[in-house]
């Protein structure tokens, strides 16, 4: 284990398998998090010297130094770079995210099963364990790598990144991203998509956008999956709908059940329609 | 969560910025849509520093607009 700060817990690992192949490569070990571990402090503290270019001030108890620096700027200078390499190679890039068991998958697999003479689609799946659904993917007849974030609760753009080296998704294609399901911290990580899809599910009831506000005004599209389950669970799509409307008022909004085939088509054609 | 991510990122920007000289605080701006929880940040704050060059340093907030999420300023311990 790591005496700094305790990091070697192998839940930490972020790691990326290869579905075809199951060639599994680490992405991140103990030691790749961002502090680096660069604590060297054999230089002395002697000199006080004003010779650095941040403007700085002194206050009650030293010197204050304002940096302005995005803290997340890591991420977004990555996801900058994937969004001009998927426009420029014409790859239309789908972040999808929702909570766990909203049928992310199933609605992945359907797509790929009815898109098949239409699309090329390969998909990239985030999970804190497992390559299940990659898996799933791949059986459905797409190309997939599947990323186990171990302890991490989303998808980070370094990530995808390495990702599509190894997936090389061709020009026209659509690269799905499914992100871990967590409708909180996935809203803040940008990864270079095109743009941020949301799945619910009529079986998590009708306030989700309003409970989840932050993940709904982020997102573009919203799915509403599950529709043959609506009668069952007294599930209100109207309300619903105006839920969503509320947070995101220039949202599109889908509803389909990925498991019967009601609502696919229109899911599949505004798929096709769209431009990288 | 994802806060601990996060503390580690503000860690690095500190420990970056502080040049081996020794801080006092790190003052972090965060917006009402910054979808970022100040107690779970300080929480994971002293974990990620705990035993490392910047142990014992706290961390501060100022109320920012937005989704405003950046490290705003650092303050240095007074030198003899």
């Amino acid at each position: 284990m790591c005496g700094v700060c305790g990091c070697a817990d192998p839940a930490n690992e972020v790691s990326m398998t290869d579905s075809q192949t199951g060639v599994k490569v680490l992405l991140r070990d103990d030691h790749a998090h961002d502090h680096g571990h660069d604590h060297d402090h054999a230089h002395s503290h002697d000199d006080h010297h004003h010779g650095h270019d941040e403007p700085h001030v002194h206050g009650p108890g030293g010197e204050i130094i304002s940096l302005e620096t995005a803290i997340l700027g890591k991420n977004n200078e990555i996801a900058t770079r994937n969004r001009g390499w998927f426009e420029g190679r014409g790859v239309i890039a789908l972040n999808i995210v929702s909570s766990p068991g909203s049928g992310k998958t199933t609605l992945l697999e359907e797509t790929i099963k009815r898109m098949k003479d239409k699309a090329d689609i390969a998909v990239i799946e985030g999970d804190q364990m497992t390559s299940n659904d990659a898996d799933r993917i791949r059986d459905a007849g797409a190309r997939a790598v599947q990323i186990n974030t171990g302890a991490g609760c989303h998808l980070e753009a370094d990530m995808i990144a390495f990702a599509v080296q190894s997936l090389d998704p061709q020009t026209g294609s659509i690269l799905m991203i499914e992100n871990v399901g967590n409708l909180v911290c996935p809203a803040m990580f940008d990864l270079g998509e095109k743009m941020k899809i949301a799945v619910i599910s009529t079986t998590e009831g009708e306030d989700k956008p309003t409970k989840y506000p932050h993940m709904f005004r982020a997102v573009e599209w919203v799915v509403i999956n599950k529709m043959d389950l609506a009668p069952h669970v007294d599930f209100d799509e109207e309300a619903c709908r105006q839920n969503i409307l509320e947070v995101n008022p220039g949202v599109k909004i889908f509803c389909l059940s990925a498991r019967t085939g009601d609502g696919m088509d229109a899911w599949c054609s505004s798929l096709a329609e769209l431009k990288a | 969560m994802h806060e601990l991510g996060l503390a580690r990122s503000i860690a690095g920007i500190a420990e970056e910025n502080a040049k081996g000289r020794r801080l006092k605080e790190v003052r972090v701006a965060i917006g009402p849509q910054a979808c970022v929880e100040r107690g779970a940040l300080t929480f994971c704050w002293d974990l990620v520093t705990e035993s490392t060059a910047i142990s014992g340093v706290s961390l501060g907030f100022i109320d920012a607009d937005n989704d405003t999420f950046v490290v705003r300023e650092i303050e240095f311990m007074e030198e003899a």
